[in-house]
C-alpha cells in the first residue's frame, strides 16, 4: 500500500512522515513520531488516555487518522513543558496533589485540563468533572485530579494576573 | 520514636515516579519499540466448551508478512499455574499454553506473528477451526449437578477446583441455641473486572546466546520469571524480566497470561522480538475477574446485639481455569471468621470451574464477597433489634487479642477507633435523625449507610512471604535502593525511599530507587496482598540500619570516634557533645589521604507473620425512585493503618478503591450470557465505571490507631481495604433509604424499582 | 485496524461516483468515531474509505429567522454545541450535544454521522425529529430533502441510495411559545448510550398547548414518535395530570427490547417518567 506524505506541526516542530493511511494519529504519534507520552487505553473513543489537542481542540488521537491531521498542528503531552526545566503548572499541581498514580491516564487528563484551564482559568467544580468526562482514571477516584487542577488554575490565573499588573 | 521525630516519614514528599509520569516520559511496556518489531495476535475461540478436531493454518502462514503462526501442536506441553506463586497454597495446575480444548468463549486458540498489527489481525481470519462442541457449564448450578460435564480432568473431582475449604471454631448449635434473633440469608455478586487501564502487553526478544529479555505489565516479574522459566525449559538466568511503569494492576496482573508465553514463543521462532498488546476488549476477555459468588449465611444474635454464631457457606465461580481460586476460597472463607467477635463459627468454601472467563486475583481477594453479606446482615440484626447500626458494630468489631483469620492475636483496637471517629466526622447521629425526603425533588429519597472490613497485609499463613531489599551507599553520599517491588502506581517506590531515608538518616532527595529488572534487583514475590510497604518496608528498613551501621564505623574512623558516639541526620554526621565536628556523608565515604572511596552494601531480608488493618466507611446516597437510579453523595473513609508513611499516596489509595467499590456495587458486572458463554459487555461504555461526573465528595481520614509490630514503625497495608467496607456501606444506605435489602452486587436500577414494588405489595 | 484504501474527492460528484464504482466495501468518512469503532471491532470490512471533507460549503452552521437552522454533513456535534443559535432555540438538540459521547468525541464526531449510522439510541435524532428536521441529500441525478421521521428503514437502514451523500439538515424555525427538552436515561452521568433518550417540542399559545411532537429514542427500531401522547397533551393546559396521561400513553407507544444496557420493561417504564420530565422541563424553561 503506498505511504502518504504527512506534514504538520507537532508541539511546534515541523515534522514529515510517511505513512500509511490506515493508521490512526495516535499510532503515527507514538510509532513513527517517537512520541510515546500519549497513551492507548481502548483505541475505540472510550478512555481518553489519547487525548491530544489538534488545531486548538482537545481529540481523541485513535479516532482520527493521521492523514487527516495533514497541515494541522498538534499538542501533546510532550509539548507541555514551557522549557526543559520547568513544568507546567498542571503538571506541577498533579505530582504535589497525587493526581498521578498509576499515570496511564495522566498524558490524556493533562491535556484534557490544559484545554480546559486555557478556556476558563477558575473553573467550577462541576465544570472540571464535566471537562474530565471523557477521560477514564481508574486508580485516584478522581479527586485529588479535582483537587490539582483547582490549584493549577488559581496559579495560573495569578501569574497572568501579576503580568497585566506589570 | 513519637511521630514528631520523623523528618521524612509521614511526609507527603513529591513521588520520584511521578514527574516522568506528567511530563510523557516514563516508560511503559507499550512504549517500547525494538528494531525489527514483529506484532503478534491471538485466535480466540467463538464457544465456550470445545474440543479441537482440526486446526488449519496454511492461508494465514501464507499470508504475505505473516512470519509464524503457533498452535497447540507447535508449543511445549507443560501444564502449569496460572497463578504462579512457587510455594503457595494457591496455585493448580490446570493450564497448558496451548491445548486441543477451549474452556471459555475468547480462550486462545492460535497466535499469529507479522510484520504489522494490521497484517497480524487480517491473519487471524484466515485460520480455520473445526470445532466439536461440547456441553458447557455456565454458572455454578449447573457446575456442581451430580453429573455435570467435567471441565478438567485435574483437580479434587467433579468441578471443584480444590478440596472445599472447612473451618470451625467453637459449637455452632450452641451457639444459634443462645440466640434471640436468628437471620439466614442468600448473598450474591457480579463479575466485576479490575479494568486498569493499560491494556496487558509484553515484548519479548531473545539474544544469540538464547537468552529471554521480556518486557510485561505484571505486579510479579520474578513469578513471571519462573513460569517461562519451568514451562519453556530454561535456567531462570536465561531470562530476563523488566517492568518500568505500570498502568495499574489491581491483583490482577500476578496471573502468567497465556499471550505472555505465545509472545516468547513467537519471538525465539521469529528470531526476533515480538510485541503482544490486548486491545481493551481483549482486557476483559482475556484479563481477570473478581469471583462472582453464591453465599449463604446465617447468624445469630443476643437480645443486646451480641453475636453468638455463624453458619455460612460460599461457592466463588472461578471461570475456565483455576488461577488464584484456591487463595481467594481460603483467604475470603477464613475472613468470615472475623470483623464481628463471634465464638462460634463453621465455615464452608469452595471453587467451582465453569466455562466462563478466568477469574483471578482482584484487590480485595475473597473478602469483598465476605464483609458484603456479614456487614448486611449485621445491619438486618440491628434493625430488627432496634440498636442504632454504628452501636451495633461497635459493639461486636474485633479487637485486641481476638483471634484473627491468620490464627493470630489482633494487634489494637483499630476498628473501633475508625468507627467512633467516623461516628463523629460524619455527624451519624444528625444525619440518621434527619428527614429521608429531598425538597429539591419529591422522587429523591436519601439514606445513610456505615460498612466495615479488615484486611491482612502479607498473604500469609497463606504464602510465606518474604521480602528483600538492597541499600548501596555510593562514594558520593548518594543512595541507592534495589527493589523487585513493582512499581504499580501506588507510590510503593517513594514510601520505600522514605523508610530508607529515614532509617539511615540521608535526605530523601539523595535516595534513587532502582527496580523491575530480575537480573538486577533482590527477588521478590511481587506486589500484592497490600504488602509491599510492610514486608519490602521492613526489608528496606533493616537494610538500612544496617547500612548506618557501617557508614557509621567508617566515619569514626575518620573522625577517629568511637561509633557509638556518632549520629547521622540528613545526611550530615555529627559527634555527640562536640557541636564543632560534623562530616558529610560524601566526605565519610569518598576518598582521603591514604584511604580510598568504599562502596557500601547492605541487604535485608524480612519474613514477617500477618497484621490487618481496619476501616469504617460511611455514606450517603440518594436513590431516584422513578428511576431506580442510585447516586452515592457522599463518602467518609476511616481507615487504620497503624504508621502512614507518605498521606497523599495513602489517601489516593482510599479514594482510588472507593471509586471502584462504588463501581462493583452500582454499575460494573462483567456480563456472561449463561446460554452461550459469549461475553456481553467487554468494552468502556457498557462495563460502566464510574468517572468524574459521577464521583461522591470523598473525606478521608487517615488513623494510626493500631500500629503493627511487624510493619516499619508500625505501618500496615492499604491498597485493598477501601474497596470492601464501600460496598455493604451503599446497600446499607439504600435500605436506610427506601426501606429495600439488597443482598447483591450489582443493584441495578431495576432492582431497585422491582423491590420498592414489591415492597408496596407485601405492605 | 484492518487496511484500507483512502481517497479523499474533492467535490460531492467525485465523491458519490468513487462510492458508486468501489462499491460494497467503500465506506463514506465525515467524522469516523463510529466508522473506525466498527473497523475495529471487525463490525464492518472497510476496503476503501471515501472522506468527504475536502468538498467544501459543508461545514456551516446557519441560522435565519425564514428558515431556521441549517447545518452540513461536517458540522460536529461539538460546533452544535457550542452554537448560540443552537442553544436559544433547539435547548433539546443542544441537551442531546452535551449528552453526546465525550468533549472529545463531539469534536471529532459529525452529526450527520450519527444520523446516517441510524441507531435507535443515536441522541441527536430524537430532538430533530420532534423538531420537523429534513435531511438534504446529492445524487448525481439530484438530490432531495427527506423528513427525519421517514429517514429511517430500521436499526442502521435508512432509505439513503447507493452513491447518494446526505449533505445537510435543515430545521424549521421555532414558532413562538415553542417550549423543548431532551432527556436521556444512562446508568452514569456521562459517556452512555441512552437506555431511553425522549425529546419533546411543544408549541403553546396562551397557556394552551397548541402543537406537541414526542421522539422517542432506543425503544424501537427507529426513533418513533408518540402520535396519541402528542394528541393528549394537544389542546390541554398541560397540568400535571393531562402530562402524567401522555406519559402512561407514550408508554404504550413504543417497542422497546431487552438487551444487556436494560429490560424491555424497564425501558418501557422510562419512556413513562422521561416523557413526563420532559415535558415538565420544557415548560419550567419557559417560564
Ligand atoms: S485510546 Fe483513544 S480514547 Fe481510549
Ligand atoms: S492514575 Fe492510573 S488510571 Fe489514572
Amino acid at each position: 500500500m503506498t505511504k502518504t506524505l504527512l506534514e504538520l506541526t507537532v508541539n511546534g516542530e515541523d515534522r514529515s512522515l510517511a505513512i500509511e493511511p490506515y493508521r490512526s494519529l495516535l499510532d503515527v504519534l507514538r510509532e513513527e513520531a517517537g512520541l510515546t507520552g500519549t497513551k492507548k487505553g481502548c483505541d475505540v473513543g472510550d478512555c481518553g488516555a489519547c487525548t491530544v489537542i489538534v488545531d486548538g481542540q482537545p481529540v481523541n488521537a485513535c479516532l482520527m487518522l493521521a492523514v487527516e491531521a495533514q497541515g494541522a498542528s498538534v499538542q501533546t503531552v510532550e509539548g507541555l513543558q514551557p522549557g526543559p526545566d520547568e513544568l507546567h503548572p498542571l503538571q506541577d499541581a498533579f505530582m504535589e496533589h497525587g493526581a498521578s498514580q498509576c499515570g496511564f491516564c495522566t498524558p490524556g487528563i493533562l491535556i484534557m485540563a490544559k484545554h480546559l484551564l486555557d478556556q476558563n482559568p477558575l473553573p467550577t467544580d462541576e465544570e472540571i468533572r464535566f471537562g474530565l468526562s471523557g477521560n477514564i482514571c481508574r486508580c485516584t477516584g478522581y479527586t485529588k485530579i479535582f483537587d490539582a487542577i483547582r490549584t493549577a488554575g488559581r496559579r495560573m490565573a495569578a501569574a497572568k494576573s501579576q503580568s497585566v499588573e506589570a | 520514636m513519637t511521630k514528631q521525630d520523623f523528618r521524612i516519614v509521614g511526609k507527603s514528599v513529591k513521588r520520584q515516579d511521578v514527574i516522568e509520569k506528567v511530563t510523557g516520559e516514563g516508560r511503559y511496556t507499550g512504549d517500547y519499540h525494538l528494531p525489527g518489531l514483529l506484532h503478534g495476535k491471538i485466535k480466540r475461540a467463538e464457544i465456550a466448551h470445545a474440543r479441537i478436531k482440526h486446526i488449519d493454518v496454511s492461508k494465514a502462514l501464507a499470508y504475505p508478512g505473516v512470519k509464524a503462526v503457533l498452535t497447540h501442536h507447535d508449543v511445549p506441553k507443560v501444564l502449569h499455574y496460572g497463578s504462579p506463586h512457587p510455594r503457595s497454597a494457591s496455585c493448580t495446575k490446570d493450564q497448558y499454553i496451548l491445548e486441543d480444548k477451549v474452556r471459555f468463549w475468547g480462550e486462545g486458540v492460535a497466535a499469529v506473528a507479522a510484520v504489522s498489527e494490521e497484517i497480524a489481525d487480517e491473519a487471524l481470519d484466515l485460520i480455520e477451526v473445526e470445532y466439536e462442541p461440547l456441553p458447557a457449564v455456565l454458572d455454578i448450578d449447573a457446575a456442581q449437578q451430580p453429573g455435570a460435564p467435567l471441565i478438567h480432568d485435574v483437580g479434587p473431582g467433579g468441578n471443584l477446583v480444590i478440596p472445599p475449604v472447612h473451618i470451625e471454631r467453637g459449637d455452632v448449635e450452641a451457639g444459634f441455641a443462645e440466640a434471640d434473633l436468628i437471620l439466614e440469608g442468600v448473598f450474591e455478586g457480579g463479575r466485576p473486572v479490575p479494568t486498569y487501564m493499560e491494556p496487558n502487553v509484553c515484548v519479548a526478544d531473545w539474544d544469540g546466546s538464547g537468552k529471554l529479555t521480556f518486557w510485561t505489565s505484571t505486579q510479579t516479574s520474578f513469578m513471571v520469571r519462573g513460569a517461562l522459566a519451568e514451562v519453556l525449559d530454561l535456567p531462570q538466568n536465561k531470562v530476563r524480566v523488566l517492568v518500568d511503569h505500570m498502568g495499574g494492576g489491581f491483583g490482577a496482573k500476578q496471573d502468567l497470561f497465556q499471550h505472555e508465553f505465545l509472545c516468547a514463543l513467537l519471538a525465539r521462532q521469529c528470531r526476533r522480538p515480538v510485541k503482544m498488546e490486548f486491545t481493551r476488549k481483549e482486557t476483559f476477555i482475556a484479563g481477570r475477574s473478581r469471583h462472582p459468588f453464591r453465599m449463604w449465611l446465617k447468624q445469630g444474635f443476643r437480645k443486646d446485639g451480641t453475636l453468638t454464631a455463624r453458619d455460612m457457606k460460599i461457592v466463588y465461580e472461578s471461570g475456565a481455569y483455576g488461577s488464584h481460586s484456591p487463595g481467594v476460597t481460603n483467604v475470603g472463607t477464613a475472613s468470615a471468621t472475623s470483623l464481628y467477635r463471634c465464638p462460634n463459627v463453621r465455615l464452608d468454601g469452595r471453587a467451582v470451574y465453569t466455562n466462563t472467563p478466568i477469574a483471578g486475583a482482584y484487590r480485595g481477594y475473597g473478602v469483598v464477597q465476605t464483609y458484603f453479606a456479614i456487614d448486611i446482615q449485621i445491619d438486618e440484626a440491628a434493625e430488627r433489634l432496634g440498636i442504632d447500626p454504628a452501636q451495633m458494630r461497635l459493639l461486636n468489631a474485633v479487637r485486641e487479642g481476638d483471634i484473627a483469620p491468620s490464627g493470630h492475636p489482633i494487634v489494637g483496637r483499630g476498628l473501633e477507633a475508625c468507627i467512633s471517629r467516623g461516628i463523629e466526622a460524619f455527624d451519624w447521629p444528625g444525619k440518621r435523625a434527619a428527614g429521608r425526603g429531598d425538597p429539591a425533588n419529591p422522587a429523591i429519597r436519601k439514606g445513610w449507610g456505615i460498612g466495615c472490613e479488615m484486611h491482612g497485609s502479607s498473604a500469609y499463613p497463606g504464602i510465606r512471604e518474604q521480602g528483600n531489599a538492597t541499600v548501596k551507599m555510593n562514594e558520593d553520599g548518594s543512595v541507592t535502593l534495589l527493589t523487585g517491588a513493582a512499581g504499580l502506581g501506588t507510590g510503593a517506590h517513594t514510601a520505600l525511599a522514605q523508610i530508607v531515608a529515614e532509617e539511615l538518616g540521608v535526605t530523601f532527595e539523595s535516595v534513587s530507587v532502582v527496580h523491575g529488572d530480575t537480573d538486577v534487583v533482590p527477588w521478590d514475590i511481587g506486589a500484592f496482598a497490600s504488602h509491599t510497604t510492610y514486608l519490602v518496608g521492613s526489608a528496606a528498613k533493616m537494610a538500612a540500619a544496617d547500612l548506618r551501621q557501617r557508614v557509621l564505623a567508617r566515619a569514626a574512623e575518620r573522625l577517629q570516634e568511637s561509633p557509638e558516639h556518632l549520629a547521622m541526620v540528613d545526611g550530615v554526621i555529627t559527634v555527640q557533645g562536640k557541636p564543632g565536628q560534623t562530616l558529610t556523608v560524601a566526605e565519610a565515604m569518598g576518598p582521603s589521604r591514604g584511604i580510598p572511596a568504599e562502596h557500601l552494601i547492605a541487604n535485608g531480608t524480612y519474613m514477617p507473620t500477618k497484621s490487618y488493618s481496619f476501616a469504617a466507611h460511611f455514606v450517603e446516597v440518594a436513590v431516584d425512585t422513578e428511576t431506580g437510579i442510585i447516586e452515592c453523595r457522599k463518602v467518609v473513609p476511616v481507615h487504620d493503618v497503624g504508621r502512614v508513611i507518605h498521606p497523599i499516596a495513602a489517601q489516593g489509595q482510599i479514594e482510588g478503591g472507593i471509586q471502584q467499590g462504588i463501581g462493583h456495587t452500582l454499575t460494573e458486572d462483567y456480563i456472561i450470557d449463561r446460554s452461550t458463554g459469549r461475553s456481553l459487555n467487554a468494552g468502556l461504555v457498557d462495563y460502566k465505571m464510574p468517572l468524574s461526573m459521577d464521583m461522591p465528595d470523598i473525606d478521608t481520614i487517615i488513623l494510626e490507631a493500631a500500629p503493627d509490630p511487624g510493619g516499619p514503625w508500625g505501618a500496615k497495608g492499604v491498597g485493598e481495604d477501601p474497596i470492601i467496607a464501600i460496598g455493604p456501606a451503599i446497600a446499607n444506605a439504600v435500605h436506610d433509604a427506601i426501606g429495600v435489602r439488597f443482598h447483591h452486587y450489582p443493584i441495578t436500577p431495576e432492582d431497585v424499582l422491582n423491590g420498592l414494588r414489591q415492597k408496596q405489595e407485601n405492605a | 485496524m484492518r487496511r484500507f484504501e483512502y481517497h479523499e474527492p474533492a467535490t460531492l460528484e467525485e465523491a458519490s461516483r468513487l462510492m458508486g464504482t468501489l462499491g460494497q466495501g467503500a465506506f463514506l468518512l465525515a467524522g469516523g468515531t463510529d466508522l473506525f469503532v466498527e473497523i475495529r471491532e471487525r463490525l464492518r470490512s472497510v476496503a476503501h474509505l471515501v472522506n468527504i471533507k475536502r468538498v467544501p460549503g459543508l461545514d456551516r452552521v446557519e441560522w435565519s429567522d425564514r428558515d431556521g437552522l441549517r447545518f452540513g454533513a461536517l458540522v460536529t456535534a461539538g460546533q452544535l454545541e457550542a452554537s448560540a443559535d443552537v442553544a436559544a432555540r433547539y435547548p433539546n438538540l443542544h441537551a442531546a450535544m452535551r449528552a453526546l459521547a465525550s468533549i472529545q468525541v463531539r469534536n471529532r464526531a459529525t452529526v450527520i454521522g450519527n444520523i446516517c449510522r441510524a441507531s435507535p439510541s443515536a441522541d441527536s435524532i430524537p430532538p430533530l425529529v420532534a423538531d420537523g428536521a429534513s435531511i438534504e441529500t446529492f445524487r448525481p441525478e439530484g438530490g432531495r430533502s427527506i423528513p427525519l421521521a421517514e429517514f429511517f428503514t430500521g436499526p442502521g437502514r435508512s432509505v439513503l441510495e447507493p452513491g447518494e451523500i446526505a449533505v445537510a439538515i435543515t430545521v424549521p424555525p421555532p414558532a413562538p411559545g415553542s417550549r423543548r427538552a431532551y432527556l436521556k436515561h444512562g446508568r452514569r452521568k456521562a459517556m452512555e448510550l441512552a437506555t431511553v433518550g425522549v425529546a419533546v417540542s411543544l408549541d403553546t399559545a396562551d397557556g394552551i398547548c397548541t402543537g406537541a411532537r414526542i421522539a422517542l429514542g432506543a425503544v424501537g427500531p427507529v426513533v418513533l414518535r408518540a402520535p396519541q401522547a402528542e394528541a393528549i397533551l394537544t389542546g390541554s393546559r398541560l397540568d400535571a395530570a393531562t402530562i402524567e396521561a401522555a406519559a402512561r400513553q407514550a408508554m404504550q407507544e413504543c417497542t422497546p427490547i431487552s438487551n444487556v444496557r436494560s429490560s424491555a420493561d424497564y425501558r418501557r417504564e422510562m419512556v413513562g417518567v422521561l416523557t413526563r420530565r420532559a415535558v415538565t422541563q420544557a415548560m419550567e424553561q419557559a417560564a
